[in-house]
């Protein structure tokens, strides 16, 4: 459906996309992650038609994109402030998009008035974007590019600047309006519960290069780097080290990792445990490892406690222990436990 | 931080007392002392001068209005760097640094017969004759042109830098080939700066002196020069300041109607209740 390859932009000294390469499949839900400045938004762009990359090439649908202005292309975009066109009511808006390509009247109704269905403002059609809140906005924006029916819909964190509750409602609406239109879309976004959520597939991005693109699940369990690791939820990462006798122990106290995870293991990477994957207490049979530490902070989230302990060689563990418990004082030791099958190495 | 309102009497006080003494009282004794309303209102002289100074603003006005919006829209949206832009910009605004005279009298070496333009015709066999540039109604609508873009420029650029950048990219977006966006998108968006630039040139246009007496060379009258003549030449106050009086409350009219007219269009975009959340 969309294949894009190698594709590169340098601006002046910046590698914004560095040889990034994406095939994205007919009605896949694609979340591109990473923080500002790693190359998403320029990515978005690139596909659809307001940046021209320097090197590499996107299709669409097997027709190259490359030297296609943005008004040809089979894609849409909805943009982070909206930019709701403000002398234009909300029906207007909408039918902007069909008028430019010369509908009959009463198609272009038609379709105006189901995109606003769809987005639940058809009640607003004759207001103007300036008497809407922001999710208002936001829904019409929505309305304005979904009402062209394109082959593709780029989402420019079209969610972030709402608030959290109405940011929730509106993941929830448009994965459902997700599977009902059946397009593919590719959102950009820099929450990462956002991208886990909502997306079939993530792209994880840092300095113009995907590091990892997976399903969400993939990606939270199976974490290709430490910086996907860090990035893609909270997890305790322990660095490995061979011991005296040749067995691959823990370089904060010299634990020994139970064989199948040492069978695996190579040089220079890191064992990751999320924090809902340990408990407190000691290590039980060969399969368990422990780790002593002190207390460093401890963050109330309502069902849980999330605890970071600090190690002897200063790396932190972080462990989700059940919120109806005694809550840890700081500078306590604390002694923490996780099964062999629920750890995972990355690399740095 | 907010002003007292006695502070702002006291920094308001002193220039309004000066324009309530030196301006709108003589004014106002004149426009009620003022005798021959009615032989002006009578006289097709008058009239058919008013309508000749009409016709030079408007033709001025729309004429800059041409000129400055493409100056505009490329310092806003076209070019590349800040360098360049301001470097722009004080080509704008320079010639503002010097005096009308001067720069009127500019434009009679350039359009004058043994002028810049007529030789190079002439000289490369285009002409035959020399023409006739200077002292025309060419002339001064050219002269005046040049005198007032800066101002439509100003204006213009000031509101187009306010269209954000992502609307003229979202009606690409939707399918509108670039000057489709332009038209559905950035002009109406423009609008104010357009009514504004047009309202200040029109009415700077209205009232010019130095330029038409320069430009026309005497040739023909515009009412400022007109009044000059009632003042200096002819020494009939009176009717000097009923002409003032007729010009004032002519262009006020004719700036209420184009006014009425722009929010009759504006009124197609804007919601009367636009305020209302």
């Amino acid at each position: 459906m969309i294949e894009i390859k190698s594709l590169s932009k340098v601006y002046g000294q910046f590698r914004a996309l560095d040889d990034v390469s994406l095939f994205v499949e007919e009605g896949e839900f694609i979340a591109l992650l990473g923080p500002s400045g790693c190359g998403k938004t320029t990515l978005l762009r690139s596909i659809a038609g307001f940046v021209q990359p320097d090197g590499g090439s996107i299709s669409i649908s097997g027709r190259s994109m490359l030297g296609q202005p943005p008004n040809k292309r089979p894609v849409n975009t909805v943009f982070q402030n909206y930019a709701l066109f403000p002398h234009y009511s909300v029906a207007n808006n909408v039918a902007f998009g069909p008028r430019r390509q010369r509908l009959p009247v009463q198609e272009i109704k038609q379709r105006v008035q189901e995109a606003l269905t769809a987005v639940g403002m058809s009640d607003f059609a004759s207001r103007f974007p300036s008497q809407l809140s922001g999710g208002q906005q936001q829904r019409v924006a929505l309305a304005r590019a979904i009402v062209n029916r394109p082959k593709v819909l780029l989402l420019d964190e079209p969610l972030g600047a709402l608030d959290l509750k109405l940011r929730k409602q509106l993941q929830l609406e448009l994965s459902k309006l997700h599977k009902t239109l059946g397009i593919t879309f590719i959102f950009v976004t820099h929450d990462q519960e956002e991208a886990l959520v909502m997306a079939d597939r993530v792209a994880v991005m840092s300095r113009g290069k995907i590091l990892q693109l997976g399903k969400p699940d993939e990606i939270y369990d199976h974490p290709s780097s430490r910086y996907v690791a860090s990035f893609v939820g909270e997890s305790t990462l322990l660095r490995c080290d061979v011991g005296q006798d040749g067995r691959v122990v823990l370089e904060a106290n010299g634990a020994v990792l139970p064989a199948q995870l040492a069978g695996i293991w190579r040089n220079g990477q890191s064992l990751m445990i999320r924090p809902e994957n340990i408990a407190v207490g000691p290590a039980v049979g060969p399969d368990e490892t422990a780790v002593e530490g002190v207390v460093a902070s401890v963050a109330f989230l309502g069902s849980t406690r999330r605890v970071h302990l600090e190690l002897a060689n200063r790396e932190v563990a972080i462990v989700d222990i059940p919120g109806t418990g005694p809550k840890p004082e700081l500078g306590q030791a604390l002694t923490v436990h996780w099964h062999g099958a629920k750890a995972t190495f990355v690399s740095d | 931080m907010t002003i007292t309102r006695l502070w702002a009497a006291l920094l308001i006080g002193p220039l309004l007392l000066c324009t309530l003494c030196f301006f709108v009282l003589p004014f106002a004794l004149l426009a009620v002392t003022g005798q021959g309303y009615m032989d002006v209102l009578h006289d097709p002289y008058y009239w058919r001068i008013f309508a000749y100074t009409l016709e030079i603003s408007a033709v001025v006005t729309a004429g800059c209005l041409l000129i400055a919006y493409p100056i505009a829209y490329y310092l806003i949206f076209i070019a590349p760097g800040r360098t360049l832009r301001r470097v722009i910009f004080i080509i704008v605004i320079a010639p503002l640094f010097t005096s009308n005279i001067v720069r009127s009298f500019g434009w009679i070496i350039i359009l004058g017969r043994n002028g810049v333009i007529n030789n190079a015709l002439y000289d490369l066999g285009l002409i035959e004759k020399k023409l006739q540039l200077l002292y025309t109604d060419f002339s001064v609508v050219v002269g005046l042109i040049y005198i007032m873009t800066p101002f439509m420029v100003l204006s213009l650029s000031s509101v187009l830098q306010k269209i954000e950048p992502s609307l003229r990219e979202a009606a690409k977006d939707l399918g509108a080939s670039p000057p489709v966006a332009f038209i559905k998108v950035t002009l109406p968006l423009s609008m104010p700066g357009i009514v504004a630039g047009s309202l200040i040139v029109f009415t700077l246009t209205m009232g010019a002196y130095v330029t038409p007496s320069v430009m026309s060379g005497g040739k023909s009258t515009v009412m400022s020069m007109l009044i000059y003549q009632q003042y200096a030449v002819s020494i009939n106050y009176p009717l000097g300041a009923v002409l003032a009086i007729a010009l004032l409350a002519g262009s006020l009219v004719v700036v209420g109607l184009y006014l009425m007219a722009v929010r009759g269009v504006e009124a197609r975009y804007k919601p009367l209740e636009a305020s209302a959340k």
